[in-house]
């Protein structure tokens, strides 16, 4: 190791990074089956994505937004089904 | 009695011998008595009476009377006119400035002599109205009332009077009254000066209730009054001269033009360039010191001598005033001299308007200092109601002097901005303002950067307010809410303020239009005057306004590193209140979004420090920041690949799975060339600070491994294309932290890292000017948008173009939204469309000629 390179060590040490990201749901689908908006958006009664508004998956794996699919849940007088396979519908462990 | 009054041609026959020549015989004496009694000899009245009545008893009365008329009017013609104008030979040539002293003299001299003759004529004429008058009660032998044969004789003779002097009229007599009149006045208004000073000097002195009682009573007998006294009566008698010789209107005229031009002269004097006072009210308060008091004191003094001789001539002009009827000093206003105070005013407030107009577009720039002149024009505007002068002259010296190419956006804006505010004061209806403001929105149209500025303005207050206008830091939006505050005057946007007591009080403050409103602009209620709106209307529509604000803030927010968003928070509030909740949802999604990013940074950091040791190499979570979009909400990032420094990489991953454990099932996606670095190089000899990108600081990272890279290899390491990265690497190059030396090879320039600024030194200054500023925003700005959403389109437009020859912006536009129906539609604004073809002018592949756009040959 050259004396340059512990010197430019140091540098490291001294420097500050300000980075920039995005967040997504790490989910199958790109969008709600139920509300047809983009899982990274929100559903429509919802005015800020993510923690407001998040996800939830079924047994069956599909994912709706959690708003969307107890709206769907409540509607249904007798057991429900998920929207997208038909089948009986459980929130995932 | 009937002999007078016709004339019977048959008592001519039954006429004797003796009675002809008893006529003849009297006729030719009364001839000769004529004409010595107008020479001057009074001693033959009797004979002249005798004569008369010879005369009258044969009917012919009328005869003697027109004879002796026609007699005394050419004495008069010989005498006493033409040596009235001899007065006023010297006269002829000179220039009328320097008449001084002599003026007074001649005019009095002439009009003194002139009246001494006049009295001895209207002598003559009496004694000739005494033999008929004698003769008729004789023959009637009853007294009857003679007044109103006297009366008529006397205008009869005043009228042939007035008209010889008339006819032989020089031209230049009437400017030497006027120069006559003008001389005094302004030796009055100064003795007047002195005076006000002295009663300034002197009020100083007293205490309030003499001041009142030395400003209310008229003025003390002082000697400066007297000398004005005086110098009244010398005009007064000047004028009743006049008067007596049937120059009424013509001295009149003299003086009231004399009055006028001394004001005008004031009014110039007193309003001059400076707008940050009122001088409507000095104005005022000098007619009534100088002008009125003048006027008040000849009307009063002319009172008793036109009583005396009685005028009833036609000859009083309808500004002639009546005198009052008491002639006493005491003030009671009459008619005339209301009038006159009318007229002065009047012409006070034109004269100032003028003034004023003339220089609207100065005293805007000034605006708010020089709001009282605004108020000033005001007053003068309700008066004269000549508001569409205003409106003509400020549109034309905004075109010659505003809407210029060199006048930068900027400042336009803000003095429409000036503009919109001043006239509102004037005219709170915004009738002129709409005129006005038309031909700048329609300017601002054409500009591209317009939507960028008027956003800047309304957000940002140190950016916006470059002229220094207002407190720095306060943005345009602060200003109007405070305004909006102070009005307490709801109701911003029709929308979502209309409440049913809001429709009832905008419904109660209703008011017509103002006679000079344009009926094909609407009524007033779609017309409020609203700062915010008019800037709005300018850009089209406020989705565009809030759509550039969004991309403004987006850009703000990325490069924030403290997540401090206070300004950014109150903004995004403010706007909503002006264009609603839902136009502004994304914006607030974005401001959410730092606040969050703020929050999961300290839980990592929390959740990190129970963390293991660092090892070898390892950077510490505590260097790291992040902001964390909601990108559905974000506008279009610009990404470019970028490989970071193995450290720096492993960093963020650890971040990233750090936030996976938090909000599982969420994953965090790095954008890695955004963000700010900020990093402190140590050299041999100096340390440096820098603020970077990061695609920056991933190159300069590259150097601590090997002090010299071929841009080939770097380019790999980095993973940055070629081209950019010759361009990145500048930055470096201009700072003189990196040397760059031409390769031979194809592969590229070799960089080679600056150990110790004794090396670096020459190679600053060419690179320098090589920024790579252009490039350097992270969000496409919405021109880029635009652009990159209307390029589908280019063809479309190429091809309408090429079949139709040339079309108007309107009909492209109409066209487009024809057959661009299928996917993807039409669905662009106007403006939008006119930005994008400029755009393409400028590129040269269209041609823009007479409004119609053409393909470029």
């Amino acid at each position: 190791m050259s004396p340059d390179f512990e010197k430019q060590i140091h540098e490291l040490l001294h420097c500050r990074w300000h980075a920039v990201a995005s967040w997504t749901w790490d989910a199958q689908d790109e969008t709600c089956g139920i509300c047809r908006m983009p899982f990274d958006g929100c559903c429509p009664d919802c005015k800020l994505p993510g923690d407001d508004c998040p996800l939830i998956w079924g047994a069956c794996n599909h994912s709706f937004h959690l708003h969307c699919i107890l709206k769907w849940v409540n509607s249904q007088t007798s057991q429900a089904h998920c929207p997208m396979c038909r089948r009986e519908w459980q929130f995932k462990e | 009695m009937e002999l007078l009054g016709e004339c019977n041609l048959g008592i001519l026959e039954t006429l004797s011998e003796d009675a002809i020549e008893e006529i003849t015989e009297s006729y030719g004496g009364y001839f000769t008595t004529v004409e010595s009694l107008i020479g001057g000899d009074s001693s033959v009245e009797q004979e002249l009476v005798c004569h008369v009545s010879t005369l009258c008893k044969y009917g012919l009365a009328s005869l003697v009377r027109d004879h002796f008329l026609s007699s005394l009017q050419q004495a008069f013609d010989k005498g006493g006119a033409s040596t009235f104008w001899l007065h006023f030979d010297d006269f002829r040539h000179k220039q009328h400035t320097d008449y001084g002293e002599e003026i007074h003299q001649a005019l009095c001299g002439a009009l003194e002599e002139i009246t001494i003759e006049k009295q001895f004529h209207d002598k003559c004429l009496s004694i000739l109205f005494h033999a008929l008058h004698s003769f008729q009660q004789q023959s009637s032998g009853e007294s009857h009332n003679s007044d109103s044969e006297r009366v008529e004789l006397f205008s009869t003779f005043r009228s042939i009077l007035s008209s010889t002097l008339m006819t032989t009229l020089p031209p230049h007599f009437p400017e030497i009254l006027h120069c006559y009149f003008k001389e005094k006045l302004e030796e009055l208004s100064a003795i007047m000066n002195e005076d006000d000073t002295q009663q300034q000097l002197d009020t100083d002195g007293m205490d309030l209730d003499d001041k009142l009682r030395s400003k209310n009573g008229e003025m003390d007998v002082d000697q400066g009054f007297s000398r004005h006294d005086e110098l009244v009566k010398n005009i007064g008698k000047v004028v009743r001269d006049l008067r007596s010789i049937g120059f009424t209107s013509m001295a009149e005229n003299a003086y009231a033009s004399a009055i006028f031009l001394l004001l005008k002269a004031k009014v110039h004097d007193l309003a001059g360039d400076d707008y940050r006072t009122s001088v409507l009210g000095p104005i005022k308060e000098w007619i009534q010191t100088v002008p009125l008091q003048f006027l008040n004191a000849l009307l009063s003094f002319l009172g008793d001598s036109v009583r005396y001789d009685t005028t009833p001539s036609g000859l009083t002009s309808p500004l002639a005033c009546c005198p009052s009827p008491s002639f006493s000093k005491v003030v009671t206003p009459s008619q005339g001299i209301v009038r006159w105070k009318l007229r002065l005013e009047y012409f006070a407030y034109e004269t100032l308007q003028d003034l004023r107009i003339a220089k609207l577009f100065e005293i805007i720039v000034d605006y708010p200092e020089s709001s009282p002149a605004i108020e000033d024009l005001k007053q003068c505007l309700e008066y004269t109601g000549q508001h569409s002068k205003l409106v003509e002259s400020f549109i034309s010296s905004l075109k010659y002097r505003l809407l210029t190419a060199g006048a930068s956006t900027n400042d336009i804006l803000h003095q429409y901005v000036s503009t919109i505010k001043a006239l509102r004061a004037i005219d709170p209806a915004g009738v002129f303002l709409e005129a006005v403001g038309e031909p700048i929105r329609d300017y601002l149209r054409g500009r591209k950067d317009t939507i960028k500025c008027v956003v800047t303005m309304l957000t940002d207050g140190s950016g916006g307010n470059a002229n220094g206008s207002g407190n720095p830091g306060d943005s345009l939006l602060e200003e109007l809410m405070r305004d909006e505050e102070s009005q307490e005057n709801v109701g911003f946007d029709d929308d979502f303020h209309t409440d049913d007591k809001q429709a009832w009080i905008n419904a109660s403050r209703w008011e017509p239009d103002p006679v000079e409103a344009d009926p094909l602009k609407g009524s007033l209620s779609q017309r409020k005057v609203d700062i915010l709106g008019m800037l709005v209307d300018i850009i089209g529509s406020k989705e565009q306004l809030v759509n550039e604000y969004r991309v403004m803030l987006a850009e703000k927010l990325l490069n924030k590193t403290d997540y401090d968003i206070d300004t950014e928070i109150r903004t995004v509030e403010l706007l909503k209140i002006h264009f609603g909740e839902g136009s502004m949802q994304r914006c607030e999604i974005m401001l959410n979004d730092l606040i969050d990013s703020k929050r999961v940074n300290t839980n990592i950091k929390k959740a990190s420090q129970t963390g293991t040791e660092l090892g070898e190499g390892e950077l510490s979570v505590d260097i790291l920041t992040s902001t964390i979009l909601s990108t559905n909400f974000w506008p279009p990032i610009q990404e470019e690949p970028l490989v970071l420094p193995g450290p720096v990489d492993k960093l963020l991953s650890d971040y990233a799975s750090r936030y996976h454990e938090i909000k599982t099932p969420r994953k965090l996606l790095w954008k890695k060339n955004l963000g700010t670095v900020k990093l402190e190089l140590e050299f041999e000899d100096r340390a440096m600070q820098f603020t970077v990108s990061p695609t920056h600081a991933a190159i300069i990272m590259q150097f601590q491994e090997k002090k010299s890279w071929n841009s080939v290899d770097l380019a790999a390491a980095t993973g940055i294309p070629i081209d950019v990265l010759n361009r990145r690497v500048n930055l470096w190059i201009s700072k003189g932290v990196l040397r760059e030396t031409r390769g031979r090879e194809p592969n590229g320039n070799v960089y080679t890292l600056v150990e110790s600024m004794t090396d670096s030194g020459k190679n600053e200054s060419e690179e320098l000017l090589g920024g790579d500023e252009e490039s350097e925003r992270s969000i496409a700005s919405v021109e880029d948008q635009l652009r990159k959403e209307m390029t589908i389109y280019e063809k479309f437009i190429m091809g309408m173009l090429t079949n139709f020859g040339s079309m108007a912006l309107e009909r492209i536009h109409n066209t487009l939204k024809m057959f661009c129906v299928a996917d993807p539609s039409y669905d662009k604004s106007l403006q939008q469309l006119q930005s994008f073809l400029s755009g393409l002018v400028s590129e040269e592949k269209l041609e823009f000629r007479d409004g119609m756009y053409l393909l470029k040959k």
